[in-house]
């Protein structure tokens, strides 16, 4: 067993001479061995991620398991959540660490700059990193990551989840935390168009860095099944928090309307949130409770079974960046009905979606339009339906267009401290550029201090579990890797 | 009785000593030991004290705060030696009866624990966050006896002495030398 280990750490041994002297701190940490095998090791950093749930959670985990498919090495930095701190293993050797900082609000990180960098430099050196992925902008994690790679000489790719306004306190801050953390990242992936415009506007970027890559289902997951339906009746199946993001006074709106049209339509509601009180007041005050069933929060695996009990998909939203929720709603069979903001033109072709605005008079017409369509017999079947969603976003894809990016990414140079200082104070303005500068010049500061404390040199170089080399499928793991998950 | 001795270093860069006795093969006693207390250091402690004293007495003229600091030198050392300085660090393995560690401080206390080999589930080398660091370290995991599946303790093994894995040298000749030879040792 000794024998075996040796030989795969032997293989990928950083090897001082041969990388490229450019910055000092990047000696050890550029992996000859992986950047000739085109093979990275990439380190996932965000905020969020399971055993929280929501889309960038499910986005982070499929992501990182196509990608160790493809042959490279991944491993997640997170923070911990209650009692699940350390080191974790998921499936197919995918390492979580579930780093001890503290949260501030929304199981987001304080934004202090420096006191993540002692445990971010020890997960990037020890597990030979070579780009650097935050995920999402609400995360305070993410920043700080992507901020302390390009101190240490790091290349860097940045995912934006989500819109943002202009307008609101919290959104001009947001904004200039992102505008100094984006300045040098390499590369910066948006999952739609129109995410991708937004992102360009508020960190003023250069858009040719720029690229989009939609977000995936799991249509395996998400299959149809019309014998689940009731086709005695017509079901209107919505699935989303209820919250005002996701339009839930619009729905409140269109219930009572269409009830009175239609003594065959009943709605199917599923999710939780503050505005659940608006549908139960329009249920009660219009005598409804046989015709909209309120379902409460739903696991994720339950999910299908309540879309494939409905004949037609709504979504009410008024703001997204790519709405998953249409297209797991398409790929069980239904017919869909969105409001047309954000990225959601973009999402699904024309025939299989009905866009509206988002208001009830719209919202109204898109429904009696689909509601005609499906009595007279005209829509299109679920399994036609399902076959061309398909196809349309899966997560292999996903993986081999972010490949791409990493590819692009790993070619960049690294600025050294004083291109980078002069590139803060000239993309984010005179005030906010200074003191971006000043931060930078004390992470730096601080990193050669914990270089002088705890040399790269001492520190254990970890066991790879995927990646070229990884020991998960070589049967160590099998034996040992239970015990290792167990004991923490 | 076979004796092997080899050099590596902990976690902090610092040199520590290994090793390996065969008193049968039953029976193996491996011992860890850090280097001894070095006599410059102790002395640039108590001169920082003194010095120290010396500028509050200059201040204020009171011999109180002289013998203050002899005292607080002394009963500092006397504190280091007995409660802080490790000396060396042992495991002895005995087939069918168990293991016990113990580690002997500098003033020469020694603490001794041992865990018989039916409370015994595995030894494994396990990474943890430690204060600001990740590292990997050799422990002992215990039966729950409550659940005969479950872990109820992780005992670390050699906790002063962690051994740091050097790039260019094998990948913990230490521990796994430790695994190859518990094994057969212990089932």
């Amino acid at each position: 067993m000794g024998q075996r280990r040796r030989g795969g750490t032997q293989q990928f041994m950083p090897d001082t001479q041969s990388c490229p002297p450019d910055t000092p701190t990047s000696g050890i940490l550029r992996c000859p061995g992986y950047l000739q095998s085109q093979k990275h090791s990439i380190c996932m950093v965000s905020d969020f991620f399971y055993p929280n749930m929501g889309g960038v959670e499910s986005h982070i985990y499929q992501l990182s398991q196509c990608l160790i498919e493809k042959g490279h090495k991944v491993v997640i930095a997170t923070h911990a959540y209650g009692n699940r701190r350390g080191v974790r293993y998921l499936t197919n050797g995918l390492k979580v660490y579930y780093l001890p900082l503290q949260v501030m609000y929304n199981q987001s990180t304080a934004t202090t700059c420096f006191h993540s960098l002692p445990l971010l430099r020890c997960v990037f050196v020890r597990e030979r990193i070579t780009v650097v992925h935050a995920h999402s902008s609400f995360s305070a994690m993410a920043h700080d990551a992507l901020f302390h790679a390009k101190t240490m000489g790091l290349n860097t790719v940045f995912t934006d989840h989500s819109l943002f306004g202009f307008a609101d306190l919290s959104s001009v801050l947001t904004n200039k935390l992102l505008t100094a953390t984006l300045c040098d990242t390499n590369h910066i992936v948006c999952v739609s168009y129109t995410s991708k415009e937004n992102t360009v506007l508020r960190a003023a970027l250069d858009p040719d860095i720029v690229s989009v890559i939609p977000n995936a289902v799991d249509p395996t997951d998400f299959t149809p099944d019309p014998s689940c339906r009731d086709n005695s009746k017509i079901t209107i199946v919505v699935v989303s928090r209820l919250v005002y993001r996701k339009g839930i006074d619009l729905l409140g709106g269109i219930i009572p309307v269409l009830c009175a049209k239609h003594p065959d339509l009943c709605f199917l509601i599923g999710g939780e949130g503050p505005k659940r009180i608006v549908l139960e007041e329009v249920r009660e005050k219009y005598q409804l409770h046989d015709r909209v069933r309120l379902l409460g929060a739903l696991d994720h695996k339950d999910v299908r079974d309540v879309l494939v009990q409905g004949h037609i998909f709504l979504n009410t939203s008024l703001t997204e960046a790519f709405c998953m929720a249409i297209v797991e709603g398409a790929s069980c069979g239904l017919q869909v009905v969105s409001t047309r903001v954000g990225g959601i033109p973009e999402v699904l072709p024309d025939e299989l979606v009905t866009l509206c605005e988002p208001t009830v008079s719209s919202i109204c017409d898109g429904l009696e339009k689909v509601i005609a369509k499906q009595r007279s017999g005209k829509a299109p079947s679920p399994a036609a339906i399902h076959r061309q969603v398909r196809t349309l976003y899966t997560w292999r894809n996903v993986a081999e267009r972010t490949e791409k990016v990493y590819n692009c990414a790993c070619g960049q140079p690294v600025l050294p401290l004083p291109a980078r200082l002069q590139r803060l104070r000239s993309h984010c303005g005179a005030v906010a550029g200074s003191i971006f500068s000043f931060v930078a010049v004390i992470d730096f500061l601080f990193l050669l201090l914990l270089q002088w404390l705890w040399p790269d040199h001492l520190m254990d170089v970890a066991l790879d579990a995927s990646g070229p080399g990884g020991h998960w499928e070589r049967g160590f793991w099998k034996k040992k890797g239970k015990n290792l998950n167990a004991a923490h | 009785m076979a004796e092997k001795e080899e050099e590596f270093t902990d976690i902090d860069g610092n040199p520590i000593k290994l090793s390996c006795q065969n008193y049968s093969p039953f029976c193996r006693e491996f011992t860890v030991s850090s280097a001894k207390l070095s006599l410059l250091r102790v002395m640039m402690f108590t001169s920082i004290v003194w010095l120290l004293a010396y500028a509050a007495f200059y201040v204020t003229q009171n011999t109180a705060l002289l013998s203050g600091a002899i005292f607080v030198t002394l009963i500092g050392m006397l504190l280091h030696v007995h409660l802080v300085k490790v000396d060396h660090e042992t495991l002895l393995l005995v087939d069918s009866l168990g293991v016990q560690l113990s580690s002997t401080y500098a003033s020469g206390r020694e603490s001794t624990s041992f865990i018989e080999t039916s409370r015994i589930k595995d030894i494994v080398i396990n990474e943890a966050v430690h204060m600001q660091t990740i590292i990997y370290y050799l422990c002992i995991l215990l039966k729950d006896p409550v659940d005969p599946h479950g872990i109820s303790t992780v005992v670390p093994l050699f906790p002063v002495g962690i051994l740091s894995v050097h790039p260019g040298t094998t990948l913990k000749p230490i521990t796994s030398q430790l695994i190859i030879y518990t094994k057969p040792l212990l089932y």
